[in-house]
């Protein structure tokens, strides 16, 4: 597991549970990413919170606006911005 | 004016789909007579025909949204209300000919919502009429009560096409299964709503031909990747809210508006920037608050938005909302709000509210706190402020991020300063 993914599945974990009580298991790569047990605003606030973990949004950094629908399409995009930023 | 519409149509047309069902224009020719009545119903079937039954027959409509009862009470006494329709059984069948006042609540996420008149003109004003369009098929997303839904289901029935409707406590994934069964060529929502179906598996089969969005500041990042999406659609976005109407449309696919509107507004509508905020003068809305005395427009008519704007070449962009305002996804939050839920924690000595870009809501809610002494344990600190919001603030009000600093730049005003690096929308 990359350092990137790990960091994603903890922050993701902690988000759901602020909002729903109970801790998630670690969703599947397929797994759509709005059905994963956030919302827009769990979403929202994940992005928010792995900036402040990475140092970096690839959504605001990349040239094009991105639109993850799994939840390793999202992963992939911070691995992919983490590899290009070094 | 809409049974008018219809009556123009073939008959066996499909005028609306809804879960399977279709309605064609001809058997959508009842009237309800009302005095002045109030509507608050759930299925959207029943919400639209009710709503095309009483167009031109009764005096006033109230259009509810899902409000709490005493709200609803106070709202309709405000209004005049008669009769509040439940089910669609309860509507009375008869006739009578005139122009309908359409009332219409503000979103405001505070307090009762305030009461808007509209007549059918101060809402179609940017709408093209048109016979009957074969194939051509608005979804509804909205709420049909809200400004906006009413827009869409007015856009839908007057300029020729059929109405895709969906019910709002569906997920998302359903709702947008349904617009691609019932085949739907033009859809209307908020950018946020725009960026969620972007990440909706499905959204992509959609066969769009309009693509119009409204309701928050558009950007040129979310126009660009609708674009990409959806290379044959036209973008369209609209400039409107409860008290200032439909004000303008902007169609050539960037973000804010031509600087020559202002001089040269569209449609009978006039536009002033005055002290960085716009300005809409609008003479087809009633111009105050139904039920108060208070007017939300000047002598001239023109009505304060709010909205900071600044003019870049032959260009007016967006900048937020004058007051601070932060949207969360549409949801407006102030500031000060949280700060003082924040500051009713007992180890918060300081606390800065401000917006955080975000790329799905748009804008988030980050807080700056300065503890009051130094935390043993600052993570412990954190979650102990998260409990506290999460006990007194909506969702989307919560902060997404609480940074433990030193201190805050005070203004030279002595108020905090509401512009952090990196905090601009």
């Amino acid at each position: 597991m990359t350092p990137i993914r790990q960091t994603i599945l903890e922050t993701y974990a902690e988000v759901v549970e602020s909002q729903s009580g109970s801790r998630p298991a670690a969703p599947e790569d397929d797994r759509v990413l709005l059905e994963s047990g956030l919302d827009s605003l769990g979403f929202a606030i994940l992005v928010t919170r792995l900036e402040e973990a990475f140092g970096f949004d690839p959504f605001v950094e990349s040239d094009e606006a991105y639109y993850p629908v799994t939840f390793g399409d999202f992963i992939r995009f911070y691995e992919a911005h983490g590899a290009r930023a070094g | 004016m809409l049974r008018a519409a219809l009556r123009t149509r073939p008959l066996d047309s499909p005028a609306l789909f809804y879960k399977g069902q279709t309605i064609p224009a001809a058997a959508l020719t009842d009237t309800a007579y009302g005095g002045r009545v109030a509507l608050r119903l759930d299925d959207p079937l029943a919400l639209a025909r009710a709503i095309i039954a009483l167009d031109g027959t009764a005096e006033r409509v109230l259009l509810l949204p899902d409000l709490p009862q005493e709200t609803i009470a106070t709202l309709m006494a405000q209004a005049g209300i008669d009769q509040l329709i439940r089910d669609s059984s309860e509507l009375t069948a008869g006739h009578s000919d005139r122009p309908t006042e359409w009332i219409l609540a503000t979103s405001g996420t505070t307090g009762v919502p305030k009461l808007v008149r509209h007549i059918i003109a101060s809402l179609t004003r940017m709408i093209s009429a048109s016979g009957w369009q074969e194939g051509q098929r608005w979804g509804l997303l909205y709420d049909m009560t809200r400004f906006a839904g009413l827009q869409v289901l007015l856009q839908a029935l007057l300029g020729g096409a059929s109405l895709i409707l969906t019910r709002g406590d569906d997920p998302l994934p359903r709702r947008v299964a349904e617009l691609a069964e019932a085949g739907c060529t033009a859809l209307s929502a908020t950018p946020t709503l725009w960026r969620k179906l972007m990440m909706t598996p499905g959204a992509e089969t959609l066969p769009l031909q309009q693509i119009t969005l409204g309701g928050e500041i558009v950007d040129a990042d979310s126009l660009s990747a609708l674009h990409r999406r959806y290379p044959v659609a036209r973008l369209t976005h609209i400039y409107a809210s409860t008290e200032a109407g439909a004000a303008f449309s902007v169609t050539d696919g960037q973000a804010g508006f031509p600087a020559r509107y202002l001089d040269n507004p569209p449609k009978g509508i006039a536009l002033a920037i005055r002290e960085d905020r716009l300005f809409v003068r609008n003479p087809l809305v009633d111009p105050a608050y139904l039920g108060g005395e208070k007017h939300f427009a000047d002598a001239e008519g023109f009505v304060d938005t709010g909205d900071s704007v600044i003019v870049t070449g032959d260009r007016v962009f967006f900048a937020g909302r004058e007051d601070g305002c932060i949207n969360v996804g549409g949801n407006k939050v102030h500031p000060e709000e949280v700060e003082a839920v924040l500051l009713s924690h007992p180890d918060v000595a300081l606390a800065r509210v401000s917006a955080r870009r975000n790329p799905i809501t748009g804008q988030l809610v980050v807080a700056d706190i300065v503890p009051a002494g130094t935390p043993g344990d600052p993570a412990a600190l954190r979650r102990s402020i998260e409990v506290h919001c999460a006990a007194m603030l909506a969702p989307f009000k919560r902060p997404a991020l609480i940074r433990l600093v030193a201190d805050l730049d005070i203004g030279a005003s002595g108020k905090l300063s509401r512009t952090l690096p990196g905090s601009a929308s």
